[in-house]
C-alpha cells in the first residue's frame, strides 16, 4: 500500500496517472467516442474496398463485443458464434428480398437471433466444460446445413443475392454509409458493453463466473444471468450479420464456416477477454493483418494460430489485458471508519428461528449427515462441533440448500428446505465458506456490493442505489475490521482479510441467518479473538449464528448452545459447559470405546539413531502457517502418535512430510537424506509411505491390485508367500481380494490401506488418521493390527483422533496445539496429563 | 440392402470416431483436459503413413510403427507445451492452446506435403468384394474390427499390466497414487502420447478409404469429440459405443434423407441427448462439494 505522502501530484508517475485514468468510466466513455469519430473520419475518406474492410472490422468488433459478453463477464465459452452470425445475415437477406425494409429487417434480424440464442441457452447451459463447448460446435454445423437444405428459404448452396439497397428517408446508403453505420453501432455497442459491466447485472455475471456457488448464496440465479448474458451475446452477433447481408450484397452457407466461430473467439483471446478494448484490437487485428499481409494470404492461418499461442504463453490475459494490468494501479483508499450506521443499515427486522427437523443426506449409500435436529435462536450463536467427518459441513450445505435432504425439513418460518441455494439465499441465510469463495476478480467493494442486491438487480443496466450499498458495504467492510482498499482485487487478498470480506459478504444480503464454516480456519492467534468479538457482534445485532468450527477454545468461549455431531448422527447438544463435562463427547473425541489398546509388553528401547526427523517444518495454507517449527523424531522400531484436536495441524504435517503440501521451510530428513523438496512419489520411492486419510483406496481396482500396486516402488518382485503373508494380517479381507475395493466397508478399506502401505516394505509407514470414521468393533480391530505390527519391528508415526487408544500402542508421543508441539514424551505418561484433554476440547471458558 | 450398404460405412466410420474418442476420454479421465487437436493427430498419422509407404516406399508394417510413434512424439509434444503450462496454473487456456495447436499443425503440413489430397492406395481398398449383395472393400469390413480390437487391447492393457494399473490409478485417486510412488506427471504425458497414438491408428486406417490432406482431420476430430461427449467422457466403453452409434447415424442418415441431412440430424442428437442426460449417455456425475 502507498503512503499519503506519495499521491502529490508532482510525484505520480505517469503510469499510474494512466492507470487510473484508464480504469475511470468517463474516460472510458470519452476514449469510445473518440474511437468511434475516429473510425467514421477514417470511413468518409477512403474509397470502396477500404470502406468494405472497415465496416468489417466493425462487425467483427460487434460480434467480439457480443462474445466478450460471454466469454468475459460471465466465463462461458461458445464454438457456435458463426451460427448467429448466419442467422443474423439470413434473417435481414430473407425479409429484404422479401419487400421488408433494411431497418426493420435488421430489427427482426437482431430479435430472431436473441430468440434463437435463448432457445439454444435452455439446453446447453445447463452443462458446463467440454459439454457446452458441444452444444456449441453441434449448433454452428446445423445452423450451416440448415442453410443448405432448407433451399426455399436460403437459397440453398447458391445462397441468396439481389437485395436491394437499404434506404433512409428515401435516400440510398452507399457502401460508405453502411460502414459509417457499422462503425457507429460498434461505438453504441462499447458504451453498452462499458455501461453492462459496470452495472449490477454485468456485476452479478462477473460474481457468477468467478464462484457460481458463491453467486447462488447470495441469492443470484446463475442460469438467468448466464442464460442473459448469452442472449445479449447472440443478439449482437446477429446484428453483426444483419449488416454482413446488404453489405456484401451476397450470403451462401460458405460465408459461415464452423472455422469462423475460432477466429472470432481467437480475436476475443488476442485482445483480451473481459476487457473493454480487447474485442476491438483483437478484431482489427483478425480483419486488418490479412489485409496487411496480403502476400502472405494463404499463410494467414499459421500466422493467426502461432499468434494465439504466442498470446496464451506470454499475455494470458490477452494484449489489452496485459497493457491493462501492467499500467492498473489501485485507488488505495480504506473504508471509512465504522460511523455506527450499521445496525440502522442492516435492518434486522424481527429475525425467526431456524429449525432443523431430523435431515439426513446419503452419499451412494454412506450417511453423511442422519436425523439430525436443532433450533437456533435470534441473537445467539449456535455450534456445530464434532471430529472429522462427523457431517458438520454436510448440515451447513443442507441449511443453506447447496444439498437437498432425503429426510426431514428446515423451517425459517416457512418451510425451506426443497428450495434452491439462492432461493434460500433470499429467504434470509446467508454462509461463508470453508476455503474462502470470493469474486476473486472482482474488488472488494464490488464483492459486498452485490451481494447487497440479494438477488434484486433491476434493469438491465441500471446502476440502482449504488451508492447506498457502497455505503453499506463500506461500512460492514469496516464493521468486519478490513482496512485494506476498496478497490483491490478480492483475488489478491492476503488470507485473514479474504475470509473478514467474505464475512462482510455474507452479511451484505442482511440475512436472518448467518452459516459460518470455520471462519477461524488459518488465522493467527489474534485474529481469531477479533473474530471471536466480531461474532459476538454480530450475534448482537439480533441474528442467528450458526457456526461450525474446530478451535474449540473460540467455540467454548462464544457459543450459546453447542450441537455435537458424530459420524453424521447428533450426539449431543447444550450449553458449552455442559457439553465440555459430557462423558460423551469427551468419547468421541478422545476415542473412550470400549476396547482397550494392547500395550507394548516391554518398554521400548532400541537403536538411537533416527530414521525420521522432521526439524524446524513449517507449512501452512493461508497467511498463517498450519505447522511452525515442529520437531519430530522417530527411532527404528518405534511407534510415535501424534496428538491433538482438529485443526491442530496433525494431518498437514504427515502431508508436509509425505510431499503432498510442500513445507514452506524446515527440513524432513529420511535416513540421513533430505526429502522436503521432494515430489511425493520420489519420497514414496525413498522409503516413506503414508496411508492417507480417508483410505483413498483404488475403488475400481481389485483388492489385490490394490495391495500390488503399494508395491510399485520396488525392484524385486512381490513374492506369492510374502502376499500371503501380509493379506494373512488382515483376516477380514483376506478371502475376497478379487472383489472391487470400492465395495468394502471403511475399515475394511483402512486394512486394505494398511495393507498396500506394507507391501512397499517402507522404512516407515505415516498412518493419517487410521480409526477415523470406522465402527468401534473395527477400532478394536485396526488397534490389534497396529500392535503386531508394532511388535514385529514395523516403525510408525501415526496421527489419530483416538488419543487414548493411539497413547496405548504407542511407544511415544507428541501432542500438536495450534500448528506447534506442546507437549512430548512417553505415551504413558502423556495419556494421565490432563493438558491433552484440554488440548482436544479448549480452555478459554476458564480464560 | 441399402441398409446393410450403410451398417457397413457407418461402422466403419463410427469405430475411427470410437477410437479418437477414446482418445479424448484417456487424457479427461487423468488429467481432467481435453486435446483439441485430436483431429490432427489423426492426420498426421495418414500423412507421416503415406509419405513413409508411399513417397519414400518404405515397408508398410515400418512405416506404420514410424508413423505410430511420431505420432506419439506430438501427443507428447500436445502435453508439454500446449496443456501442461496452462493446466499447472488452473487455467483452462488449454483449451485454445490444444486448438491453436491444431491450426498450425494442419497449416504446416499443408505447405510440407501439399494442398493436393492424395490417395492411399491400399490392396485392401482396390478389389471390392460381394457381401450378400452388396459391394464393399474388405478394408471397410476390416476397420470396424480393427477398431474395436484396439479398444479391446487398449482396455485389456489397462486392467492387465503394471503400468495401465498405474494408469487407473491416477484416474481413481491421483493423490494415492503418488503416494505409491507414481509419478503422475509421466502418466499424464504418457496419456497424451496414447490418445493421439489411437488417433494416428485412426488415420492409417481411414486414410486409403478416403483421401490424404491437411484438412481431413478437422472436421472428423469435431465429430469424434461429439461421439465423446455424447457418450459421457468418463466411460471408456461409453464413448466407443458411442462413436458407432454416431457412426451409424450418420451412414443411415445419409442413405435415407441424402447427405445434407447428416450433420443436422447427427448433430441434433448430440444436442437432444445432453438435454436429456446432461452427462452422456453413459457418463457420470461427480458429488459436489464445497
Amino acid at each position: 500500500m502507498t503512503t499519503p505522502t506519495e499521491q502529490t501530484p508532482t510525484t505520480i508517475p505517469l503510469r499510474r496517472r494512466l492507470g487510473l485514468m484508464i480504469g475511470d468510466q468517463r474516460t472510458a466513455y470519452t476514449f469510445i467516442i473518440i474511437a468511434t469519430i475516429g473510425g467514421l473520419g477514417l470511413a468518409l475518406n477512403v474509397d470502396g474496398y477500404f470502406n468494405f474492410v472497415l465496416a468489417m472490422a466493425a462487425m467483427n468488433i460487434l460480434v467480439g463485443i457480443g462474445l466478450n459478453i460471454l466469454l468475459g463477464l460471465s466465463g462461458q465459452v461458445s464454438f457456435g458464434h458463426v451460427g448467429f452470425f448466419a442467422i443474423g445475415a439470413y434473417a435481414t437477406g430473407v425479409l429484404m428480398l422479401n419487400g421488408t425494409g433494411f431497418w426493420v429487417a435488421f430489427a427482426l434480424a437482431s430479435v430472431v437471433s436473441a430468440v434463437v440464442g435463448l432457445l439454444l441457452a435452455l439446453p446447453a447451459l445447463r452443462v458446463s466444460g467440454p459439454y457446452l463447448a458441444m452444444m456449441t460446435i453441434a449448433f454452428a454445423f446445423i445452423v450451416e446445413h440448415g442453410a443448405i437444405e432448407w433451399r426455399a428459404l436460403t437459397g440453398g448452396a447458391n445462397g441468396l443475392m439481389g437485395f436491394p439497397s437499404p434506404e433512409l428517408f428515401g435516400y440510398i446508403l452507399s457502401e460508405t454509409d453502411m460502414c459509417v453505420f457499422a462503425i457507429g453501432l460498434a461505438g453504441v455497442a462499447l458504451i453498452f458493453y462499458q455501461r453492462l459491466a459496470h452495472s449490477t447485472w454485468g456485476r452479478a455475471m462477473r460474481a457468477v463466473r468467478d464462484s457460481e456457488v458463491a453467486a447462488q448464496a447470495i441469492g443470484l440465479n446463475p442460469l438467468v444471468l448466464k442464460t442473459a448474458s448469452f442472449v445479449l451475446s447472440a443478439a449482437l452477433t446477429g446484428m453483426a450479420g444483419a449488416i454482413f447481408a446488404p453489405l456484401n450484397m451476397f450470403i451462401s452457407p460458405s460465408s459461415f464456416p464452423f472455422f469462423q466461430s475460432i477466429l472470432f473467439i481467437l480475436g476475443v483471446v488476442v485482445g483480451g477477454a473481459g476487457t473493454l478494448w480487447g474485442p476491438v484490437f483483437g478484431a482489427l487485428i483478425v480483419v486488418l493483418l490479412p489485409e496487411f499481409l496480403s502476400d502472405f494470404a494463404e499463410y494467414r492461418l499459421l500466422i493467426f494460430g502461432g499468434m494465439l499461442l504466442g498470446v496464451l504463453w506470454a499475455a494470458p490475459r490477452g494484449i489489452v489485458g496485459t497493457i491493462a494490468g501492467w499500467l492498473s494501479s489501485e485507488n488505495p483508499a480504506p473504508a471509512p471508519g465504522n460511523t455506527g450506521a450499521l445496525p440502522r443499515l442492516l435492518k434486522i427486522e424481527q429475525a425467526q428461528r431456524l429449525d432443523v427437523n431430523g435431515i439426513g443426506i446419503s452419499f451412494g449409500g454412506v450417511k453423511a449427515a442422519a436425523d439430525v435436529s436443532f433450533s437456533a435462536e435470534p441473537g445467539r450463536i449456535t455450534s456445530i462441533i464434532g471430529p472429522n467427518g462427523a457431517g458438520k459441513t454436510t448440515v451447513l450445505n443442507l441449511i443453506g440448500g447447496f444439498y437437498q435432504p432425503d429426510t426431514g425439513e428446515i423451517r425459517l418460518g416457512e418451510v425451506i428446505s426443497g428450495k434452491s441455494a439462492f432461493e434460500i439465499a433470499r429467504a434470509g441465510i446467508s454462509r461463508t465458506y470453508q476455503t474462502t469463495q470470493l469474486f476473486e476478480h472482482m474488488s472488494v467493494v464490488e464483492n459486498v456490493m452485490i451481494a447487497a442486491k440479494r438477488g434484486r438487480l433491476g434493469t438491465i443496466l441500471g446502476t440502482a442505489n449504488d451508492a447506498e450499498d457502497r455505503l453499506l458495504a463500506e461500512q460492514l467492510l469496516a464493521f468486519v475490521g478490513y482496512t485494506g482498499p476498496l478497490a483491490r482485487l478480492a483475488g489478491n487478498l492476503p488470507h485473514v482479510d479474504k475470509r473478514l470480506v467474505e464475512i462482510a459478504r455474507a452479511l451484505a444480503t442482511r440475512p436472518q441467518v448467518l452459516l459460518l464454516d470455520e471462519p477461524a480456519a488459518g488465522l493467527m492467534r489474534e485474529d481469531k479473538t477479533q473474530l471471536a468479538t466480531l461474532l459476538r457482534e454480530i450475534a448482537d445485532l439480533g441474528m442467528t449464528v450458526i457456526l461450525v468450527e474446530h478451535d474449540m477454545s473460540l467455540v467454548m468461549g462464544i457459543s450459546d448452545h453447542i450441537v455435537v455431531l458424530d459420524a453424521g448422527e447428533p450426539l449431543t447438544q447444550g450449553t458449552p459447559a455442559a457439553v465440555r463435562d459430557d462423558p460423551a463427547v469427551l468419547r468421541a473425541y478422545l476415542g473412550g470405546t470400549e476396547y482397550q489398546g494392547r500395550p507394548r509388553a516391554q518398554a521400548w528401547s532400541g537403536e538411537k539413531l533416527a530414521v525420521l526427523t522432521a526439524h524446524d517444518l513449517e507449512a501452512g495454507y493461508g497467511a498463517a502457517p498450519a505447522l511452525e517449527k515442529v520437531h519430530v523424531d522417530v527411532y527404528p522400531g518405534e511407534m510415535v502418535a501424534v496428538l491433538g484436536a482438529n485443526g491442530a495441524g496433525k494431518s498437514t504435517m504427515l502431508r508436509a512430510m509425505s510431499g503432498l503440501h510442500r513445507p514452506v521451510r524446515g527440513s524432513v530428513l529420511l535416513n540421513d537424506q533430505e526429502t522436503a523438496r521432494s515430489p511425493a512419489h520420489r519420497i514414496a520411492d525413498a522409503g516413506m509411505v503414508l496411508v492417507p486419510e480417508a483410505r483413498q483406496v483404488f475403488p475400481e481396482m481389485t483388492l489385490r491390485d490394490n495391495i500390488l500396486l503399494g508395491a510399485w516402488t520396488r525392484k524385486d518382485p512381490v513374492t506369492e508367500a510374502e502376499f500371503e503373508a501380509i493379506t494373512k494380517r488382515f483376516p477380514r479381507i483376506r478371502d475376497r481380494m478379487e472383489s472391487k475395493a470400492g465395495v468394502l466397508s471403511g475399515g475394511e478399506q483402512q486394512m486394505l490401506a494398511i495393507a498396500r502401505g506394507m507391501i512397499a516394505k517402507p522404512k516407515i509407514l505415516l498412518l493419517d488418521e487410521p480409526s477415523l470414521g470406522l465402527a468401534p468393533s473395527m477400532i478394536g480391530e485396526l488397534y490389534d493390527v497396529l500392535a503386531d505390527l508394532r511388535d514385529e519391528g514395523v516403525t510408525v508415526l501415526i496421527v489419530d483422533q483416538m488419543a487414548n487408544l493411539a497413547l496405548t500402542v504407542a511407544d511415544r508421543g507428541y501432542v500438536l496445539e495450534s500448528g506447534r508441539i506442546a507437549h512430548a514424551g512417553a505415551a504413558d505418561e502423556l495419556k494421565n496429563d490432563p493438558t491433552i484433554e484440554r488440548a482436544y476440547l479448549g480452555h478459554s471458558g476458564e480464560k | 440392402m441399402l441398409v446393410l450398404s450403410a451398417i457397413i460405412t457407418g461402422l466403419g466410420l463410427g469405430a475411427m470416431y470410437g477410437l479418437l474418442a477414446l482418445g479424448f476420454h484417456i487424457t479427461y479421465v487423468v488429467s481432467n483436459t481435453v486435446n483439441f487437436s485430436q483431429g490432427s493427430s489423426m492426420m498426421l498419422g495418414a500423412v507421416l503413413g503415406y509419405t513413409f509407404a508411399i513417397t519414400l516406399g518404405w515397408p508398410m508394417p515400418l512405416a506404420v510403427i514410424a508413423a505410430l510413434l511420431l505420432c506419439g512424439v506430438f501427443g507428447l509434444a500436445v502435453e508439454r507445451f500446449l496443456v501442461r503450462p496452462f493446466a499447472d496454473r488452473g487455467s483452462n487456456a488449454w483449451l485454445m492452446a490444444t486448438i491453436a495447436g491444431g491450426i498450425v499443425l494442419d497449416n504446416v503440413v499443408m505447405f510440407t506435403f501439399g494442398k493436393e489430397p492424395r490417395s492411399f492406395p491400399s490392396p485392401l481398398a482396390t478389389d471390392a468384394v460381394n457381401l450378400f449383395g452388396i459391394g464393399a472393400y474388405p478394408l471397410q469390413l476390416i476397420i470396424p474390427v480393427v477398431g474395436i480390437v484396439a479398444a479391446a487391447i487398449f482396455s485389456f492393457l489397462l486392467r492387465n499390466t503394471k503400468y495401465g494399473k498405474a494408469m487407473l490409478a491416477v484416474v481413481q485417486r491421483p493423490e494415492a497414487a503418488r503416494l505409491m510412488g507414481i509419478d503422475t506427471r509421466l502418466v499424464i504425458a504418457g496419456s497424451f502420447a496414447l490418445s493421439t497414438m489411437l488417433a494416428g491408428v485412426a488415420g492409417l486406417l481411414i486414410a486409403p478409404l478416403f483421401n490424404v490432406s491437411a484438412g481431413m482431420g478437422l472436421v472428423f476430430g469435431i465429430k469424434a469429440f461429439a461421439a465423446a461427449i455424447l457418450g459421457g467422457i468418463t466411460s471408456a466403453w461409453g464413448v466407443v459405443l458411442a462413436g458407432l452409434l454416431y457412426g451409424l447415424v450418420e451412414a443411415l442418415t445419409t442413405a435415407f434423407l441424402g447427405s445434407t441431412y447428416t450433420q443436422i440430424v447427427a448433430f441434433s442428437m448430440i444436442i437432444l441427448a445432453l438435454f436429456i442426460m446432461p452427462n452422456g449417455l453413459f457418463g457420470s456425475a461427480g458429488i459436489k462439494k464445497v
